[in-house]
């Protein structure tokens, strides 16, 4: 099968700091992917390149066989619009719009009619277990409700990934747990693939398989058993 | 240990931390030194009318006389000379008039040092010959401005100048006047201006306090998070409160400093303003020492207030702040306050207590500066209710979430709107005399006109006029030959000797100091003569109303450019992450413009009639065309200096959009 996303020889440097060096990284149709790896390791840098957030200082990236980090900020800005969704750990919800509002940003974005973006965006809601929810504000949800808006808002668009930066990074165990397994079912269910950044193996655990990164070097890939 | 701490958090803020305590010390900075000339104004209209008291004689009344004084105008060039003509009684001997060393003897005269040079410049037949025997210079004590064209003729009490009937009207000169002391009092047009600069003062002063409550402001909405933070972890509000406050102090006392270091490298530039038929002394526009030291103590004190305000929610509800709950609603009450104050307008303006009007028109701006953040509530919620569009759902969300910050961003503008409203009634069209230089005219005392005609036709041959000098009743008419007609508007104007002429100056000035004391204590004059003291006033009033304008100006585009800039620092995270997950640069930038513009359009509207609304009944003349341009400049470099203030700030805009790893703070 081919990869839908594909990272070749990624090399990235911050001054004297090598972030990447010579990173390769695919990912399959449907596949969530863990990147784990201590602070400072590289992880979010390849994530960012992946993601088109950020350009590689060498090394390349497609998306569906077509490159994209040599696209310019407005085309790779568009793309990040309409085949990516994303995830953080907090903070991207923005806190003057209602819930509903919020998830339906991205397709007004892309053209939609705010009464058919809002209308898709709710569709989200109940499945999600957000039902009733979708008029509060953001500093009116608890932190997991939080996320889960962020994953409807994430997949809204139909992406063809979905990047999530310590997406349990402020939740504790229980609402973490329980919101991996809403993102990973989600986005499976969508047919996007999924790319984790974390450095809790039991968020890697919910993936399909994990890569390491250290030193902004790939160190391993394993299968989930 | 708070100010200790506080010093950390203020140095502690990082390179985009400080830039927003540069802004602060910027606005802040500006305010004072807009602050200082918009009282300086006061004190210096003030310190005028002091000076020039001497020349309006006070009757001595029941007080022993010592002198008589009277007091005319002559006129040369087109400018106007106050001639002033003193005496001491037999057997007195007053203290000599300000600004001179002994009491003029009689027969003597005194010019002030701009006429001195202007004698000396023109031919003798044109001025210097109208006042022999020159025994000095006037003092600056005995001037109003420094360009003042005054002559002080010593004269004996029984001569024609103090013992003839003069006119009454202060426009033509004062009767001879048996004065105690050469004290004097303002005179009433002295008196006119200072209520007028006192309007200016309240006009500038408000959104002045207002852009540094602004400012004030900005610095607690970068460290409402942090501060927030240090109550959740059992900071008491006191403390709190402490921080805040000496924070905002800190840089406020640095920017008031800055700003009366400012000013005081603006006076020499803005005494050359003119008002009142010239420029300005230096000393007059620099205000008190302790004044100085007021404001430079004041400003600080009021931004410290400010920011307590501004830190209100933190205090109350520190989670509020950290978690950005749906802000509570504003009261429909804040409309009420508005109401009222303009129901005052019209009874308060019927009364003559300038204070009180001043007072009233203050009222009225500070109720639109109340008012202003529940409209822009209120214009939020429709905005965002009927947006197609993610900019102008983006900005109706952020109006409605915080309707105070969009409102410091217009705030200045709409306030200034007010100002162009009120001025806009106010501000007089071109007073378009008839602008007759042609014909000279002097009153002859009664049945003595076909002597003094006689005696103008031999003078005038005498200094080689050419003239015809004929009499209407009491009135000599001289209508000098060499005049050319005046064309255009002014010819279809009727003039009582005839076609509108308009002489040669040097010609007219020949005539005037050949026909000097033609009747004692009377000055032959033209009709552009007679009507200089009201364009004078008119043109005044145009001149205030733009340094008012340009002040408010000022403030409003520093104000939308610093508050603009401060609130893509303070929403640096949610920018960041939007473009982040695709959102276009020129989105963000459009929702930022329609943030403010939206707002903008209906508020600066609306200010625009209230001040209107307030002008109303100090109108002197008709709403004239030159009042619809002032408004609809007004508006027109309002919005474009918000919007270019505004766009000043899209390269911050782009620069903390670039961090691809945003953090909260």
């Amino acid at each position: 099968m081919n990869d839908v996303l594909a990272g070749r020889a990624l090399t990235k440097r911050f001054g004297q700091t090598v972030a990447l060096a010579g990173v390769d990284m695919a990912v399959r149709p449907g596949e969530a992917v863990a990147i784990m790896g201590p602070s400072g390791s590289g992880k979010s840098t390849l994530l960012h390149c992946l993601a088109g957030i950020m350009r590689p200082d060498a090394g390349e990236v497609r998306l569906e066989g077509t490159r994209i980090d040599d696209m310019g900020e407005r085309r790779r800005s568009a793309l990040r619009r309409t085949r990516f969704g994303f995830v953080f750990q907090f903070g991207q919800l923005l806190p003057e719009l209602p819930a509903d509002e919020n998830v339906a940003l991205p397709l007004m974005l892309g053209g939609v009619t705010r009464a058919e973006a809002v209308r898709r965006a709710r569709e989200w809601f109940a499945p999600l277990g957000l039902g009733g929810m979708e008029a509060r504000r953001p500093g009116e949800l608890s932190g997991g409700q939080a996320q889960r808006a962020a994953i409807a808002r994430a997949l809204v668009t139909k992406p063809a990934v979905v990047f999530a930066d310590e997406p349990t990074g402020a939740l504790d165990q229980t609402t973490g747990h329980d919101t991996m397994r809403l993102l990973v079912e989600a986005t499976k269910h969508n047919g996007a693939s999924l790319i984790v950044v974390t450095h809790d193996p039991g968020v890697a655990g919910w993936c399909d398989r994990t890569v390491e990164v250290r030193d902004g070097v790939l160190l391993a890939a394993g299968a989930r058993a | 240990m708070n100010v200790g701490l506080t010093w950390r958090l203020l140095r502690g803020g990082g390179r985009r931390g400080m830039l927003g305590t540069w802004l602060t010390l910027g606005a802040v900075a500006v305010s004072t030194a807009l602050l200082l000339f918009a009282v300086a104004v006061d004190f210096a209209f003030a310190a005028r009318a002091d000076r020039g008291a001497w020349r309006n004689p006070v009757a001595a009344g029941s007080r022993p006389a010592v002198a008589v004084e009277a007091s005319r105008h002559d006129y040369v060039r087109g400018r106007e000379i106050t001639v002033v003509d003193l005496a001491a009684l037999p057997g007195r001997s007053p203290e000599p008039p300000p600004g001179l060393s002994r009491f003029p003897a009689p027969g003597e005269v005194w010019l002030s040092p701009a006429l001195a040079d202007l004698a000396d410049r023109l031919p003798a037949a044109e001025l210097a010959a109208r006042y022999p025997k020159r025994a000095g210079v006037l003092g600056d004590e005995a001037l109003v401005h420094p360009d003042e064209l005054i002559v002080l003729a010593g004269r004996a009490p029984d001569a024609p100048e103090l013992t003839a009937t003069r006119s009454s009207d202060w426009i033509v000169g004062s009767q001879p006047v048996k004065v105690a002391t050469l004290a004097g009092e303002p005179t009433e047009d002295a008196e006119g201006y200072q209520v007028l600069a006192l309007i200016a003062s309240v006009l500038m002063v408000v959104p002045l306090l207002v852009f540094g409550g602004a400012a004030a402001r900005l610095t607690v909405a970068r460290r409402d998070q942090r501060l927030a933070a240090l109550r959740l972890v059992g900071a008491t509000p006191g403390q709190v409160v402490a921080m805040t406050v000496a924070e905002a102090v800190i840089v406020a006392f640095a920017g008031a400093l800055a700003g009366a270091v400012a000013y005081a490298l603006a006076v020499p530039l803005l005494s050359r303003v003119r008002i009142d038929g010239g420029p300005w002394f230096v000393a007059d526009l620099w205000p008190h020492p302790l004044v100085m030291a007021g404001a430079v103590v004041a400003v600080p004190l009021l931004t410290g207030l400010s920011a307590v305000a501004g830190l209100r929610r933190v205090v109350v509800s520190p989670l509020g702040v950290a978690k950005r709950e749906t802000p509570p609603g504003m009261r429909w009450v804040r409309l009420l306050a508005l109401v009222a104050v303009l129901a005052a307008v019209p009874v308060v303006s019927r009364g003559d207590s300038a204070g009180l009007i001043a007072v009233v028109i203050g009222l009225a701006f500070l109720s639109i500066n109340l008012v202003g953040p529940w409209v822009v509530g209120l214009i939020g919620r429709i905005t965002a209710a009927s947006a197609r569009r993610p900019a102008r759902l983006l900005a109706g969300r952020r109006l409605v979430d915080d309707p105070r910050s969009a409102w410091r961003t217009v705030s200045g503008v709409a306030l200034t709107g007010f100002v162009a409203g009120f001025l806009g009634l106010l501000s007089p069209g071109t007073l378009v005399g008839t602008q007759d230089t042609g014909h000279l005219r002097v009153s002859a005392p009664a049945g003595r006109a076909a002597t003094v005609a006689q005696e103008a036709r031999d003078r005038l041959r005498h200094a080689g006029v050419a003239a015809a000098v004929t009499t209407r009743k009491d009135v000599v008419v001289i209508a000098l030959k060499d005049a050319t007609r005046i064309t255009g508007d002014g010819a279809r104007r009727e003039a009582p000797d005839g076609p509108l002429l308009r002489a040669e100056p040097a010609a007219l000035d020949r005539a005037r100091t050949a026909l000097t004391g033609l009747v004692p204590g009377r000055t032959p004059t033209t009709q552009a003569d007679d009507e200089y003291f009201g364009g004078e006033i008119l043109g005044d009033i145009a001149v205030g109303t733009v340094v008012v304008l340009s002040v408010s100006f000022l403030v409003a585009i520093a104000s939308a450019g610093i508050t603009a800039a401060s609130s893509v620092l303070d929403r640096r995270q949610t920018y960041a992450l939007l473009r982040l997950a695709g959102t276009p640069l020129e989105v963000l930038d459009r929702a930022r413009r329609a943030e403010t513009l939206i707002p903008l359009a209906v508020m600066g509207g609306g200010a625009i009639l209230v001040g209107a609304f307030c002008g109303i009944p100090f109108m002197i003349t008709d709403p004239n065309l030159s009042g619809l341009v002032t408004l609809v400049v007004c508006v027109a470099a309002g919005f474009a200096g918000v919007v270019g203030a505004g766009a000043l700030s899209r390269p911050l805009l782009r620069s903390v959009t670039a961090d691809p790893a945003p953090r909260p703070d």
